[in-house]
């Protein structure tokens, strides 16, 4: 039976790692392999053992799809290429090739410093496992192997990030990563086409969520960093290094310039420089009006954010400070952090999720007396806010792409289990299609019935159109030929050509059967009985009486016997080829039925 | 030492210290609340981590009774309508109650109170609407692990209806959950059977114990069924169980299943094919069954003979690695591993090769192109399955003997040929094995790293000209993609460095240089490949060529005769960052083995000191991390191996480099700056003293000079600025290099007589207020020029050997201790609804 199959290693009823493995038509597919930042241990990374109880992952799997550059869709994929023993190919878009390194270097850097960890991958591993890449364009169908191929659509969210469209032969799964309906400052909406594929594999983080208006907490933001800088505050922003901090500088940068603001904004670590380089390569990404103001002016060349230096910190005055990491729990951001945090006049703006074990996860929890290595206390005074500014779609976003896909059944990843069971309700019953929800390890089943496309010669067709195919063109009708299956094609071609280009000889397959009769006449009277019998029954018929005594009904024969052992009983063997299948069983009852009575 | 023991354990999170223990109740009672939900679903899972540790260190039974909450959490979860229970609650509670109860004393003092019996019996959460949570069922399994350490709790598990669950859950719809439930029978299987006496168990049924009875009757019961996924359940606790437990009984237990096992073998297909290969290989590999034959290799052969190729394939591989599985069966096995790739060969002979080879390793063999082909895909899988196992085999001591080295190298040779569409067969079925692998990158992938093992136990040195030639093919062909490329390179690099080369040849044997003539304008021209993956693996590959074979004079000839050093400067230049850092290492490497002639006429007339510039400007300017780590790595490796360039002014170069350093926001250049002022001070102080007394001391490349000359030029350099502003980076790994040097120079300096005593006249008072600052994170200001006794006074007064403990630690230690844990659940729940979960 074929099917398709599901098992989510991880975001299977959690937002903590993605890793869902997909089986479709005997292909093998993992999508993401991302990392849980909330665990320090091995339970960071998906337990890759249940992949493939028996042989080796490389023959196993088909290939490795990475929808976007964060981690937690691709955090573990150097742990999985370089130290469990992937061999095969990734794909991904090219700009996430491009940034994914610099996120796992990054993640590899704060996690070998903050811990001096050995058992981590290394720089080595993540160049070695980013050359495995293949990168793929927007739309391009790409050729993993003679029979799957798969397709990347626009997702916005963050630049690069893509929803795939999983083929083989007829059948289809599209995994949408994470995704944005609504276009922001520099990135776009996604979109997909109508591509019906049999099951629709979308995230579903803000599943129930119906999100407040963009402008709303932008306006807020903006207006708390300046009020901010005007009490001579300073401002730290804990960002990942790409991302959505790019989104956030765009915000400052056009506000400064409206405002026309003279406190410093500075980006640490250099990345501003990286990020411009890879938004200005991979300007096709970000949105229209990027795209079209960019001959005037790049919009990630920025004139107020400037490069941050460690010493820049203890200056006076106000200022604005973007520092990675995203959950102040290593480096530059919790530096800065500690200098800031006794002084009421500062702020920390949070802009996206902490795990519990950083620094971060405890101010936004209200912790404001914070234990210090030594002992020491740090009194959190400064503000604290939180904002976020992930893209994702919401309950409205997700029931629009479902509508705009049309697939056959739906299954939610990457949500929470209670939001999740509202909105699979919502989809089934809007939709009318199924959809389902596994936890982390459980496997979906979707019966599939494939349709094989099969090629039809020519002859064949003009032979059924002339015997009257044309006065009901568009009704389905039925088709004789013979099948022919070569080098994975199907072709009908009718039987003469199929023996022609086969090289094989005509055999007759025929049936045969015998009817006792109780007569006691002889052979020869009998079968002359039988061929006026038939004669006058089937008039529309060519019926004959042949010099040896046989008759014969278009190509059946019959034949009359005695019986071996009982002489009042005649035997008559019939035979018939398969083609005159019907007439030689209408033909064996009629005669089954006896013989009419001759007058005497 | 400032840290006592009991301090330390605290840290650790081994003893409940007393504020813990005061969160606990308002932990328990925020548990033990439908209405509030735990935030981060981590929590629960670093709750349990950090309560197993405190059990395992200390009675369990004391902790519930000091803290009566805990239990009072268990009773609640019961008293809870079942809709109420939150499914993520539930089975933490079911973990926890395993933990505690893995002691006997606490399982007791447990049951007294019905607990156990409620949580994991039938009428507990089993039987509830929480139960199709597949948490639930997972902690539930993971709570009765715990629990399943003693004869109380085995009892337990046999009275309380358990087993006959878990035999359920072996096919739950969750892949974590049946496997959990397999694994705890096969414990609950061994514990039961460790119970019994040591004697050898007696071969009839009765003489198990009852837990044990029943899990086998249930194994054999599945054996014996029809449907496939319950064969596949009892082969699966099988294979586990001798995998795991070597006690005599296994013998016993293998003596009554195996007829069953065999059994199985003659149906049509063999249900559970995989599951029964892992079994037999798995009590194949059981110590228990070194001697005894138990027909088992009678089994594994029939199996053998039944399986399709690619199911026999790990079978196969699985026997020959057995150390004490008998030559017949070894020699079937490797005849089934072979036989693919012999029927390559045969489909692709162009001439009678050796005579006999062929038919002497396919004896038996009955592989036509036409079942290899059968579908291409399945003809692909097959292939890389053949030569990934032929490559695990082919180290190890007990690969199978005589090993056909030359069959298999000419194998892998014509299967590349065909994947290049190179090969010109003149058989039908050859052209159809061509079209079916030419362009196939899995069985290229798959061919090179086989053909590069291979380079391993060549001894016939007339095989390396058609590997030479295939690799050339490869590495020139242009349809060849990235990761075909970088394997090329690494199988030519294991071939060039692992070949043999004959006794009267003096270098590098008679055909490494003409390949190299060939191979290096290929090289050249992967070196300007548009792809960044394709010029790093050819850097990747120079370098490490250079570094084995600079010296040789046939190499240095070709490859200075060649455009690859121009080309490796100019990709210093490179856009792409992972590129500039490994022409850096390339250059290095060539400069170190003065190969660097070319650049000179590459404009660059300044030669090596203009390298070093190149080298300092990447350091100073590269907006990426890579180059400029590349760069301090250089540097530090010609410092060690006294590089020309740096000998000429080691001082101006050391100081320079760290200059440049210091001001690196990559903490990883920092530490390799103070890598670099290692090597310094070893040379100029001498080595720091070797841990191993035979340590092997490297010769000093100058005799120390006496130590107050040598600290002034330290002071004169500015590496105590340096060193001292690395010892309060925020980055830990270079606060712990720098305090590691620091205590190596303050152990040097000890016995220095030619300074003054502390606070004799020199005023340190500033230095040391400097140094406050920068540990309070305030490193504007610099230290100035320091004088020697400034430095000594510095170092006596600091307590270096504590910052050492201190750095030892996890930076986030105390984000991540129990205190902090329960303080973050407590917290968070207040806001849990203003900051609704979230993610990127």
């Amino acid at each position: 039976m074929p099917e398709i199959r599901v098992t989510p290693l991880g975001a299977g009823q959690d937002v903590g790692r993605s890793c869902i493995l997909v089986s479709i038509a005997g292909k093998n597919v993992m999508l993401d392999c991302g990392m849980h930042m909330g665990f320090n241990d091995d339970r960071r990374f998906p337990d890759f053992s249940y992949i493939t109880q028996n042989g080796r992952l490389t023959d196993f799997l088909d290939c490795v799809i990475i929808s976007h550059f964060h981690l937690d869709h691709c955090g573990a994929l150097p742990y999985f290429s370089e130290m469990v023993g992937y061999d095969g190919p990734i794909y991904m878009t090219h700009p996430t090739q491009a940034i994914c390194p610099i996120l796992l270097e990054d993640y590899r850097k704060i996690a070998v410093d903050k811990k001096g960890e050995a058992n981590f991958f290394t720089s080595q591993m993540i160049k070695d496992c980013m050359k495995k890449v293949v990168a793929v364009h927007l739309h391009q169908t790409v050729q993993v192997d003679d029979e799957l191929e798969i397709k990347a659509y626009y997702a916005g969210h963050v630049l690069g990030a893509a929803m795939f469209q999983i083929k083989v032969g007829s059948e289809s799964v599209v995994y949408t990563g994470d995704y944005n309906m609504t276009p922001d400052r520099h990135l776009g909406a996604a979109w997909i086409d109508k591509c019906r594929p049999n099951l629709l594999i979308t995230e579903s983080t803000y599943a129930t969520t119906i999100r407040d208006s963009k402008r709303c907490r932008e306006r807020d933001f903006l207006k708390k960093v300046h009020e901010t800088v005007e009490r001579g505050g300073k401002v730290l922003i804990p960002v990942f290094a790409l991302g959505r901090a790019q989104e956030l500088c765009i915000l400052l940068e056009t506000f400064w310039e409206r405002m026309n603001l003279k406190v410093p904004i500075y980006f640490s670590t250099g990345l501003t420089e990286k990020a411009n380089h890879y938004y200005k390569l991979f300007i096709t990404w970000t949105n229209q009006k990027i795209r079209k103001t960019f001959v005037q002016r790049n919009m990630f060349e920025f004139k107020h954010i400037k490069a941050f230096d460690r010493a820049f910190a203890d200056n006076p005055g106000p200022m604005v400070v973007f520092a990675t990491p995203g959950m102040l729990h290593a480096g530059q951001s919790l530096q800065i952090f500690r200098k800031w945090a006794g002084n009421e006049k500062n702020m920390v703006i949070m802009p996206g999720y902490c795990v519990q074990g950083t620094v971060g996860h405890k101010i936004l929890s209200g912790q404001r007396k914070l234990e210090m290595e030594g002992r020491q206390v740090l009194e959190v005074k400064m503000q604290v806010e939180y904002m976020s500014f992930s893209a994702h779609a919401d309950a409205k976003g997700i029931m629009q792409l479902v509508g705009q896909a049309e697939p056959e059944s739906v299954l939610l990843v990457h949500g929470e289990a209670k939001k999740m069971e509202f909105l699979r309700q919502k989809i089934e019953q809007e939709f009318r299609v199924s959809c389902y929800m596994p936890a982390n390890g459980e496997t979906v089943t979707l019966p599939t019935s494939p349709s094989i496309p099969v090629g039809i010669s020519l002859g064949l067709l003009k032979r059924e159109m002339a015997q009257g195919l044309l006065s009901e063109a568009k009704k389905p009708r039925l088709l004789h030929g013979t099948l022919i299956m070569k080098d994975s094609n199907f072709r009908l071609v009718s039987s003469e050509q199929a023996l022609k280009e086969l090289g094989l000889a005509e055999h007759q397959l025929r049936f045969t059967c015998r009817v006792h009769l109780q007569d006691t006449r002889k052979e020869q009277e009998m079968a002359l009985r039988v061929y006026s019998h038939l004669k006058s029954t089937l008039k529309d018929h060519c019926v004959q009486h042949l010099p040896d005594g046989s008759v014969t009904v278009e190509s059946i024969l019959i034949q009359a016997a005695a019986h071996s052992e009982d002489p009042g009983t005649k035997v008559l063997l019939v035979s018939w080829t398969y083609q005159d299948e019907e007439l030689g069983s209408f033909l064996t009852a009629l005669l089954k039925k006896g013989l009419p009575q001759t007058p005497s | 030492m400032r840290f006592s023991h009991v301090s330390c354990a605290e840290n650790c999170g081994l003893i409940m210290d007393p504020e813990c223990s005061r969160l606990l109740p308002a932990l328990c009672a925020v548990l033990a609340d439908p209405s509030q939900a735990v935030a981060d679903d981590t929590c629960l899972e670093k709750l349990l981590d950090w309560f197993k540790t405190v059990t395992e260190a200390g009675s369990s039974l004391l902790l519930l009774q000091e803290n009566p909450c805990l239990v009072d959490l268990l009773s609640h979860v019961l008293d809870l309508k079942p809709q109420d229970v939150s499914p993520r609650v539930l089975s933490f509670s079911l973990c926890l109650a395993g933990t505690f109860a893995a002691q006997e004393d606490c399982f007791e003092y447990l049951q007294q109170g019905q607990l156990l019996l409620g949580l994991f019996g039938e009428a507990g959460p089993l039987s509830w609407a929480a139960w199709s949570v597949p948490t639930v069922r997972s902690g539930w399994i993971r709570g009765l692990r715990s629990l399943a350490r003693h004869p109380s709790g085995l009892h337990f598990l046999g009275d309380s209806g358990a087993l006959d669950a878990l035999f359920s859950l072996q096919g739950d719809s969750s892949l974590f959950v049946a496997s959990a439930a397999s694994q705890l029978l096969v414990h609950v299987l061994a514990l039961s059977m460790q119970g019994k006496a040591a004697g050898s168990p007696s071969p009839q049924g009765s003489a198990w114990p009852t837990c044990a009875q029943k899990i086998v009757d249930h194994v054999e019961a599945c054996l014996c069924s029809t449907a496939a996924p319950q064969v596949t359940q009892a082969l699966n606790v099988l294979t586990t169980t001798f995998g795991r437990c070597h006690s005599p009984w296994t013998e016993v237990l293998w003596g009554q299943l195996s007829p069953l096992v065999a059994h199985l073998l003659e149906s049509d297909p063999i249900p559970a094919a995989h599951s029964l290969v892992d079994l037999l290989l798995s009590v194949a590999r059981s110590p228990v069954f070194a001697s005894a034959d138990c027909g088992l290799w009678e089994t594994m052969a029939r199996m053998l003979s039944c399986l399709s190729p690619t199911q026999a394939g790990p079978l196969a591989l699985g026997t020959l690695k057995v150390q004490h599985c008998p030559q017949a069966l070894k020699s079937q096995a490797f005849k089934i591993l072979l036989q693919p790739l012999v029927c390559i060969l045969r489909a692709t002979a162009q001439a009678p090769g050796p005579p006999g080879l062929l038919d002497e390793t396919t004896e038996g063999g009955s592989m036509t192109v036409d079942t290899l082909l059968s579908s291409k895909s399945a003809c692909v899988g097959l292939l890389c399955q053949t030569l990934a196992h032929l490559e695990e085999l082919q180290p190890l001591p007990q690969r199978p003997l005589p090993w056909p080295q030359t069959l298999l190298v000419e194998a892998a040779v014509i299967v590349l040929q065909l994947c290049d569409g190179l090969a010109a067969p003149s058989s039908s079925e050859g052209g159809r094995l061509c079209g079916a692998l030419a362009g196939c990158v899995r069985v290229q992938r798959a061919a090179l790293d086989f053909l590069g093992t291979l380079s391993q136990g060549t001894s016939s040195w007339e095989l390396m000209p058609q590997v030479f030639a295939v690799l050339l093919e490869t590495l020139e062909s242009p349809a060849s993609s990235p990761t075909v490329l970088k394997k090329a390179f690494q199988a030519t690099l294991r071939w060039l460095l692992d070949s043999p080369s004959p006794p009267t040849c003096l270098n590098l044997g008679p055909h490494a240089p003409l390949f190299l003539k060939e191979l290096f304008p290929v090289l050249q021209k992967r070196l300007c490949s548009p792809c960044w993956e394709v010029r790093d693996s050819a850097l990747e590959f120079l370098t490490h060529l250079t570094a084995c074979w600079g010296g040789e004079a046939d190499f240095r000839e070709v490859l200075l005769a060649s455009e690859v050093p121009k080309l490796t400067w100019q990709l210093l230049r490179d856009p792409e960052s992972y590129v500039r850092a490994s022409a850096v290492t390339a250059m290095g490497q060539l400069s170190s083995q003065g190969l660097q002639a070319a650049s000179e006429s590459s404009g660059h007339p300044e030669g090596q000191q203009g390298l070093v510039g190149e080298l300092l400007h990447i350091l100073s300017v590269d907006s990426e991390g890579f180059p400029r780590r590349a760069v301090a790595r250089v540097f530090t490796e010609w410092l060690r191996d006294s590089h020309a360039d740096v000998t000429r002014d080691t001082q101006w170069f050391v100081a320079t480099v760290l200059q440049m350093v210091s001001r690196d926001l990559d903490w990883e250049v920092r530490a390799q700056g103070l890598e670099l002022v290692q090597v310094f001070l070893a040379q100029t102080l001498g080595q720091p003293n070797p841990n191993c007394p035979y340590a092997v001391t490297l010769p000093k490349v100058t005799p120390p000079s006496p130590l107050p000359e040598v600290l002034r030029t330290l002071c004169q350099l500015h590496i105590f600025d340096f060193v001292f502003r690395a010892l309060f980076d925020c980055d830990r790994p270079v606060a712990q290099k720098a305090c590691d040097l620091l205590l190596f120079l303050k152990d040097k300096t000890a016995p220095c007589r030619g300074l003054q005593e502390p606070g004799d006249s020199s005023d340190v008072t500033s230095v040391e207020a400097t140094l406050q600052r920068w540990q309070a994170g305030e490193q504007g200001e610099p230290l100035g020029n320091l004088e020697p006794e400034e430095v000594l006074a510095a170092l006596r007064s600091m307590d270096l050997k504590g910052l050492q403990s201190r750095l030892a630690e996890s930076s986030d230690h105390v984000e991540k201790s129990p205190q902090s844990l329960l303080q973050d659940v407590l917290a968070t729940v207040a806001v849990l609804e203003e900051n609704v979960a979230d993610c990127y």
